[in-house]
């Protein structure tokens, strides 16, 4: 066999000896090509250089990837000192491995030595960065830290931007202005301040780019690591800040003991309370004094959080008092009365046509959206809200913000007529995270049942979130909505008239079916503190609106997109 | 490397922090060297790894002054002789002195290699989206060429044609992108 150049003969060899495929007999001839001739070669260079380098900058696919899985869990690798992964078979941490890694772990012959060097690995640091890039995606089960308070925070994207109370896994968290509160799972608090660029590594540590923040460590999250381009700090139980610039590092100890490395140099300082270092890559630290003024908008957060949400919550109040005055507003529970020893739940809608009040049964008052609204917790199987809505109706709206604990239930009740009259409705979350809404018919197995897509993951359990279904009957549409956005819409073959009757939040009343049958226990587990029926059909915009008045944090973006 | 028998450990450990620091920043250098000589993804991690042994265990010799990667490389030429001599294909490939030569001239022409790679991300980014996720199930998340070919309903030898295709795409669009003009087409 003889090799041409160029030819598509050559083209083949190359790509067959990238995967590891050519045959003897190619590789032979490839080697008289490229030894006889040096275009040959350095375009053989050229297209190694290509595929070695996709295969070795996971940072390439970064980008794509966390928009596909929608911000900071997909996180990414920071260029420079981030490796390939080939030592990380050793490190133990587990997770679905190729097979070339799992292969090569058979025959190596580990002296004792590197064994001992990559325990290290396996503490943590170095072992999470080596991780490989597809172990960090996934379920909730890889994270590291949860969004615990935000103040104006903006981050970088749309696509970026955590929820509060959300598990982050590791990756990066760019925050461009306002303030943000971490825990991390080993307990440590980590509050940082826009703009700011973190990568969460693992539950005991974090690298950051740029940007100031401050950590608190309490005893069991002691070892917490912090490390920036000039320095790594290593807290020994205790309060300190760390400011971080383009080409250098303040690092500033409120409380107990932290010790640091330098990265140009092997040794490492400790340093007390009321000290600081400032280092930049090149001469050896200064020390400083440590000057907590600098940081005080980060240990103001507290204070400003619970401003920020307190503002948030009357801008609630001002826009559902609005709301009460809508006409079709059949039902309003905001949830807010004052007497948690009433049994009453009060309609606050002031339409004409309004339903009277409910009746609580059971159920816990717990906190809401705000920490100071009202919410009912819904845990027992006895537990639920009963209610009464006279009138026939061509179109109904139901939307609610709720709490969701678990789906432990075959059909778990928003919001269930008794029974199963014709033309009343049961809204329900499914088993496996499907938001359903059925359409009574005449008898069993004539009822619609419109379900959404799986929509509820376990991500979302234990965070509010905005729920609402629009029965169209005009239209001949059931359109499902999370947080404000359309989640399933499909054609209603139901004809109106539609009926509420005696009805239930929470729970369901069999009404005339035997109680002993499990699938008639539908008892919802979690919270819910706002519920309003329209008997009319809103629109998407409308359905947006609730959710925007509602949510519990202001929209990241929303100055920008104006 | 040891003052004293206390500080044994402490030395010990600063050492291997050291060492695992220098080898993590230029491990994917290393590795790229590597793949130049054998550029099958796997087999060019296993050479990595051994070269990785061997610094270890040659750590003490290595003088802080000098760069890391160089004398890294070098104890990686020499695993991937190694290698290559139990693998006869590869020795067919790399005989008569072209690993050297390989090394050598990849090593003249990296401010080249450099200009025109720096358009990768930019190019990778123009793919249409079925070839984008096959590189990336490919590169990055490293699947098997048979998962590959399963899910997007190729054949293992049609999968291989396509991600040789998708290269030589990317290749035209980075030397399009190098060019004076920097049109990228």
């Amino acid at each position: 066999m003889k090799l041409d150049f160029p030819s598509r003969e050559f083209d083949e060899t190359v790509a067959g000896v990238c995967h590891g495929a050519a045959s003897e007999e190619q590789m032979r001839a490839l080697n008289e090509l490229l030894r006889s001739n040096s275009s040959a070669r350095d375009e053989y260079i050229l297209r190694l250089e290509l595929h070695s380098r996709l295969a070795s900058e996971p940072d390439l696919f970064v980008s794509t990837v966390a928009e596909e899985q929608g911000a900071v869990r997909s996180g990414g690798f920071q260029p420079a000192i981030l490796p390939i992964s080939n030592l990380q078979p050793l490190t133990g941490s587990g997770g679905a491995e190729p097979p070339s890694i799992a292969r090569r772990k058979r025959f190596l012959p580990w002296p004792q030595a590197l064994a001992a060097c990559l325990a290290l690995l396996a503490a943590g640091w170095w072992g999470l960065r080596l991780s490989r890039p597809n172990e960090r995606k996934g379920t909730t089960s890889k994270a590291v830290a949860m969004l615990d308070r935000a103040v104006d925070a903006q981050w970088n994207s749309r696509d970026e931007a955590p929820r509060l109370g959300a598990p982050l896994e590791p990756g990066w968290l760019r925050l461009k202005s306002g303030l943000a509160q971490l825990v991390f799972y080993s307990g440590a608090r980590v509050v940082i301040e826009g703009p700011t660029e973190l990568e969460l590594i693992s539950p005991g540590g974090a690298f950051c780019r740029n940007g100031r923040l401050t950590a608190e460590v309490p005893p069991q999250a002691k070892g917490f690591r912090v490390s920036s381009p000039q320095m790594k700090v290593t807290d020994l139980g205790t309060a300190f800040g760390l400011d971080v610039k383009e080409r250098q590092t303040e690092l500033h100890v409120f409380k107990g003991t932290v010790e640091f490395q330098p990265a140009a140099s092997t040794a490492k300082q400790s340093l007390h309370e009321g000290a600081g270092a400032v280092a930049d890559g090149s001469r050896p630290p200064r020390l400083i004094k440590a000057n907590r003024a600098e940081f005080a908008p980060l240990f103001d957060l507290q204070d400003r959080s619970s401003v920020a949400e307190v503002l948030r919550h009357e801008q609630w109040r001002a826009a559902s008092s609005r709301l009460d005055e809508d006409s079709s507003l059949l039902v309003h529970f905001d949830f807010e009365q004052a007497d948690k020893s009433d049994w009453r739940l009060p309609n606050v809608s002031s339409g004409k046509n309004a339903a009277p009040d409910a009746t609580i049964v059971g159920c816990q008052w717990v906190e809401g959206r705000w920490p100071d609204k009202h919410a009912l917790e819904f845990r027992n199987v006895s537990d639920r809200v009963r209610l009464s809505v006279p009138g026939e109706f061509e179109s109904l709206t139901l939307a609610a913000w709720v709490r969701v604990q678990g789906l432990d239930r075959q059909f778990n009740s928003l919001f269930m007529c008794d029974g199963f009259e014709i033309g009343t409705l049961h809204w329900l979350l499914r088993k496996d995270g499907v938001l359903g809404l059925t359409i009574v018919g005449p008898a069993s197995g004539k009822h619609q049942i419109v379900g959404s897509s799986s929509v509820l993951t376990l991500d979302e359990f234990g965070m509010w979130m905005h729920l609402g279904v629009v029965l169209d009957g005009k239209a001949k549409l059931v359109t499902h909505y999370v947080n404000g956005v359309q989640v399933s819409g499909k054609p209603l073959k139901k004809n109106p008239p539609f009926r509420i009757g005696a009805a239930e939040l929470g729970n369901w009343n069999a009404s005339g079916f035997p109680d002993n049958d499990p699938s008639l226990i539908r008892n919802f587990s979690g919270a819910m503190d706002e519920f309003c029926l329209f008997s009319r059909a809103l629109r998407a915009d409308e359905i947006r609106a609730l959710y925007s008045v509602g949510k519990p944090q202001p929209d990241p973006l929303s100055q920008n997109r104006n | 490397m040891a003052s004293n028998s206390t500080g044994r450990f402490e030395d010990q450990a600063a050492a291997q922090q050291r060492f695992l620091s220098l080898f993590l920043r230029s491990e994917r250098e290393i590795f790229r060297y590597v793949a130049a000589l054998v550029p099958n993804v796997a087999d060019a991690e296993d050479i990595v790894q051994q070269a990785a042994l061997a610094l270890w265990e040659k750590f003490d010799a290595y003088d802080p002054n000098q760069p890391f990667t160089p004398w890294a490389c070098r104890f990686a030429l020499n695993k991937a002789k190694q290698w290559f001599e139990r693998h006869q294909r590869w020795q067919a490939l790399l005989e008569g002195g072209l690993a050297e030569e390989l090394a050598q001239r990849r090593e003249e022409l990296r401010p080249e290699l450099d200009a025109r790679l720096k358009h990768l991300e930019d190019c990778l980014n123009k793919l249409p989206e079925e070839q984008h996720s096959l590189v990336e199930g490919y590169y990055y998340r490293r699947e098997t060429i048979e998962k590959l070919a399963a899910s997007s309903g190729r054949n293992v030898a049609a999968t291989y044609k396509t991600l040789q295709r998708i290269r030589q795409a990317l290749q035209h669009c980075i030397e399009a992108a190098a060019r004076p003009e920097g049109v990228v087409p």
